[in-house]
């Protein structure tokens, strides 16, 4: 689903270096058993292809711009089950992590294309080139920015004949829940669009749960 | 201070007894040599030795001496010092008194009733060096014990007598006066009292030209001062006292282990009471370096250090960071598999490791990595509560992380099983840090929570939670509230049918604010996920969801609401019957609308009770659902609608989505929300 900026929410710059209130809102649809569904586009020049996935959300540490979850890919050619992952999430949040990969074999001009997919990054572009995005004030922001990482194979072995070499840019909308990727990998297809929706397991309604570690 | 050892063995000879007796009858000569060579044999042969002293004590021993002591010093004041043999058997009668209160707390005791305390101090007085001397120490003994006498540093009398005792040029009374302030100060009071009197200034001449002794007493009663007292440490690195804080910082190079122990620990008191003092890089890592070697220091130095590097490391961060550069856990884990540890230092140990992993995920793969967790499953089986206490502590650190829960790394039969036993272990501190541990552990994320079932680890919880300690209860019901987190209906069932509805409906209205808002997040997570989890909060005709709606009426704390609050907004999306029994919670019978919890906390401070409270709003009034218009309206005439309206421009982003999100519901029915004067 395209995203639209809401015109009274481009975040400003912020002065100085205290970036306390400057990360990302703590969002209650982004928060720990939270689940959403849709698909991964893995079209090749060949052919047309889309899997199912389901994503839940495990943990979240907002101070360490942290987040975890997995990932389970469904009808998955070669595979006999549905293939679960496990991936962890930077947050864009200027403190921890900024719009700059620097890692995962990523460039600033890869990082630039990704982000760019998602229209409501354009209002950040211009401060994002002169620093990162460092200075950016996304607290009152309805979109979350992430990196998901996948870590680790759930449930079948690293000979399945699937690779989590690489990693998704992602962006969430606070407002309704869904969640926009793409997976990025120098070796894989490029663009392979994410499109997740918020789920409620055929209720009428939102449900939370919650953990809490001592 | 340490009891100076003489070359003594332990006898196991039944006629040791009958030998001691006869000594004790010396004691009671009246022939002053005799009286003298006995005190002298007592004291040499309870020097360093538990058992001796332990044998003396029990033969009544104590008492003898500080008759003697009493007997002698009263004959001092009759006859003005003029016999040596009276000196010399006060000299011993404090050193024999001074060698049974040394290290052992039955000894102090026993020389405490003896009212030699008094006497002893009398000594102070004297006119000879020597006994003053011999009474200092005997006190010093005494003083390191938590068992000897307070002194009330408000009184003025006390006050002179310690600036008289710190004045003194015997190294051993002025010593002692240090160790009065570490025992006995311990309110802000006073320790604005001893800044008043001038006594930091004394202790910093002790520091600064004292001898070991003196200064390591300084270095313990300056860290006491100022311990939470940011006002003292102030002062003391302010320009009147001058160098003294740098003279600390040299301490802490000494060459002594024990002084170097002693500044560093004074050094992170300042640190943990001013934070902005001390924060070069070079003195932390410095700190953490010199800790670390005394981690080799094989005795009581050794002991204390991982508890002085826990006290430099809890809560920051920062200092964790530097730390792990500095190979804490490998160092750490080095003590830790070596085995035979002494008691202190193996409970300090695990508290060092639980505060190094208490944050950092980083700090937690590099212990995991170094398989050291059975070493910490071991101890949660040692005869000592504290150690089994340190084991949890650090148990429950170590699984704060969520990647290696997400593999189910934790739930295994070595550190489960384990855990369930310390369930009924005696100490209640030791079964409120194993349900801390295993509330982290049963979050689980892989269907291997069969384990702790298997275990009859439900059951256990369920009785901790009936618990007359309310951490206790409070602990249970949070590992419970863990357990069902996003767990299957059949694992909820089992929790369920042990608990029951009556027990949790109880629970949520128990009188510790801690266990209603765990209870209240319990039921929160049993009726998250498949429809029909909804519908053990119906069971007992609707017992758990009552007590709910009246918990959350006279909710005392936010961390109540917000837990009701998600409770209630769990049910609401659930079927039409689930949200009409919502809404018979939100009115129970129509109350004023400035009594509704719901407008209260539409009004919170507090933004995530705020977002609770909408969400649940939101499920009620789904455009889908077929009363949703129905309750609209009833909500929009207890003016809640025009409440949320207000709430479109709220500074937390979560709240205003919600809020606009019921403002679109509102707009689909065409209901408005009612202005102030309409509501009723």
């Amino acid at each position: 689903m395209p995203v639209r900026v809401a015109e009274n929410s481009v975040p400003s710059q912020v002065s100085g270096t205290n970036s306390e209130h400057t990360s990302p809102p703590a969002c209650t649809l982004l928060s720990v058993g939270q689940a959403f569904s849709g698909t991964q586009n893995v079209s090749s020049l060949q052919k047309e292809e889309a899997w199912r996935v389901n994503v839940r959300i495990q943990g979240c540490d907002l101070e360490h711009g942290y987040l975890c979850g997995t990932m389970e890919a469904l009808n998955v050619p070669m595979a006999d089950t549905p293939v679960v992952t496990f991936w962890e999430g930077e947050i864009v949040d200027t403190k921890n992590y900024t719009f700059n990969t620097g890692k995962w074999e990523a460039t600033p001009d890869d990082d630039k294309r990704h982000w760019m997919k998602f229209q409501c990054f354009e209002p950040l572009l211009s401060q994002v080139e002169v620093d990162g995005g460092k200075s950016l004030n996304l607290s009152n922001y309805p979109y979350i920015f992430m990196r998901w990482k996948e870590q680790y194979f759930v449930n079948v072995g690293t000979d399945c004949g699937l690779t989590i070499a690489g990693f998704y840019y992602v962006c969430f909308s606070c407002s309704d829940g869904s969640i926009n990727g793409y997976y990025y990998d120098p070796n894989s297809s490029p663009f392979q669009k994410l499109e997740l929706k918020s789920t409620n397991e055929g209720r009428s309604g939102f449900s939370f749960s919650s953990y809490e570690l001592q | 201070m340490r009891e100076h050892i003489q070359a003594c063995k332990v006898h196991s000879h039944p006629g040791v007894v009958f030998f001691h007796f006869e000594l004790l009858s010396r004691l009671a000569s009246s022939e002053p040599e005799v009286k003298l060579r006995a005190l002298r044999e007592v004291k040499n042969q309870i020097i360093g030795n538990r058992t001796k002293k332990l044998s003396f004590l029990k033969l009544g021993a104590v008492p003898a001496v500080a008759g003697i002591l009493a007997d002698s010093a009263d004959g001092v004041i009759d006859k003005n010092n003029c016999n040596n043999n009276i000196n010399n058997i006060l000299v011993q009668s404090a050193a024999a008194l001074g060698s049974f209160a040394c290290g052992f707390d039955a000894g102090v005791q026993a020389v405490l009733d003896a009212g030699a305390f008094p006497n002893l101090l009398r000594l102070l007085a004297n006119s000879n060096e020597k006994v003053v001397d011999a009474g200092a120490r005997a006190l010093r003994m005494i003083y390191q014990s938590k068992l000897a006498p307070k002194y009330d540093l408000l009184q003025q009398k006390n006050m002179d007598f310690l600036i008289s005792v710190l004045n003194s040029e015997n190294e051993n009374v002025s010593g002692l006066g240090a160790s009065i302030i570490t025992h006995s100060c311990q309110t802000s009071l006073e320790q604005k009292a001893l800044l008043d009197a001038g006594i930091l200034e004394k202790l910093v001449s002790l520091l600064e030209g004292g001898s070991l002794s003196q200064r390591d007493a300084s270095l313990e009663s300056l860290a006491t001062i100022f311990r939470n007292n940011s006002e003292v440490v102030s002062k003391f690195v302010g320009p009147e006292i001058g160098r003294s804080l740098s003279s600390v910082i040299d301490l802490a190079k000494d060459r002594h282990p024990r002084t170097r122990l002693l500044a560093c620990m004074c050094l992170i008191v300042i640190r943990n009471t001013s934070p902005q003092l001390l924060q070069n890089i070079g003195i932390k890592t410095k700190l953490i370096h010199i800790l670390l070697e005394l981690l080799d220091d094989p005795g009581q130095v050794g002991d204390e250090a991982p508890f002085a590097l826990s006290s430099l490391i809890a809560q920051k961060e920062d200092l964790q960071k530097l730390a792990l550069e500095a190979n804490a856990i490998d160092k750490l884990q080095y003590h830790l598999q070596r085995g035979l540890l002494h008691p202190r230092r193996h409970e300090g140990i695990l508290l060092a490791l639980a505060d190094m992993c208490s944050k950092l995920e980083s700090c937690r793969s590099k212990f995991l990595s170094l398989q050291a967790l059975n070493l910490v499953a071991d101890a949660l089986t040692n005869d000592s509560a504290d150690i089994r206490t340190a084991a949890c502590t650090c148990l429950k650190s170590i699984t704060r992380s969520i990647k290696n829960l997400s593999a189910g790394y934790f739930m295994n039969e070595m550190i489960v099983i384990p855990l369930v036993q310390l369930f009924l272990d005696p100490s209640t501190s030791v079964q409120v840090a194993a349900l801390g541990a295993l509330s982290n552990i049963v979050v689980d994320f892989t269907t291997r929570k069969s384990i702790f079932v298997q275990c009859g680890g439900i059951r256990q919880l369920v009785q901790l939670a009936r618990s007359m300690e309310p951490a206790v209860r409070s602990n249970a019901l949070w590992a419970l509230k863990n357990f069902v987190f996003l767990a299957d209906n059949r694992l909820k069932e089992g929790v369920f049918s042990e608990l029951t509805a009556s027990l949790l409906s109880s629970l949520i209205c128990d009188p510790e604010p801690s266990v209603q808002e765990q209870a209240l997040a319990l039921v929160r997570n049993l009726v998250d996920g498949c429809m029909n989890s909804v519908e053990f909060v119906f069971a007992d005709d609707g017992l758990i969801l009552g007590a709910v709606g009246r918990q959350l009426q006279r909710a005392s704390k936010p961390e109540i609401g917000i837990q009701g609050m998600y409770a209630l907004c769990n049910v609401a999306s659930g079927n039409e019957f689930h949200k009409e029994a919502v809404m018979h919670q939100l009115f129970p019978q129509m109350v004023d609308k400035n009594q509704s919890f719901m407008i209260k906390f539409l009004q919170s401070n507090e933004s995530q009770l705020r977002t609770a409270a909408v969400w649940t709003i939101v499920n009620l009034t789904c455009p889908s659902s077929p009363g949703a218009y129905g309750r609209l309206v009833k909500l929009r005439n207890a003016g809640i609608i025009s409440q949320i309206k207000k709430l479109e421009n709220d500074p937390c982003v979560d709240v205003k989505l919600r809020a606009k999100t019921v403002q679109g519901h509102s707009e689909a029915f065409g209901v408005q929300p009612l202005l102030e004067h309409q509501t009723s």
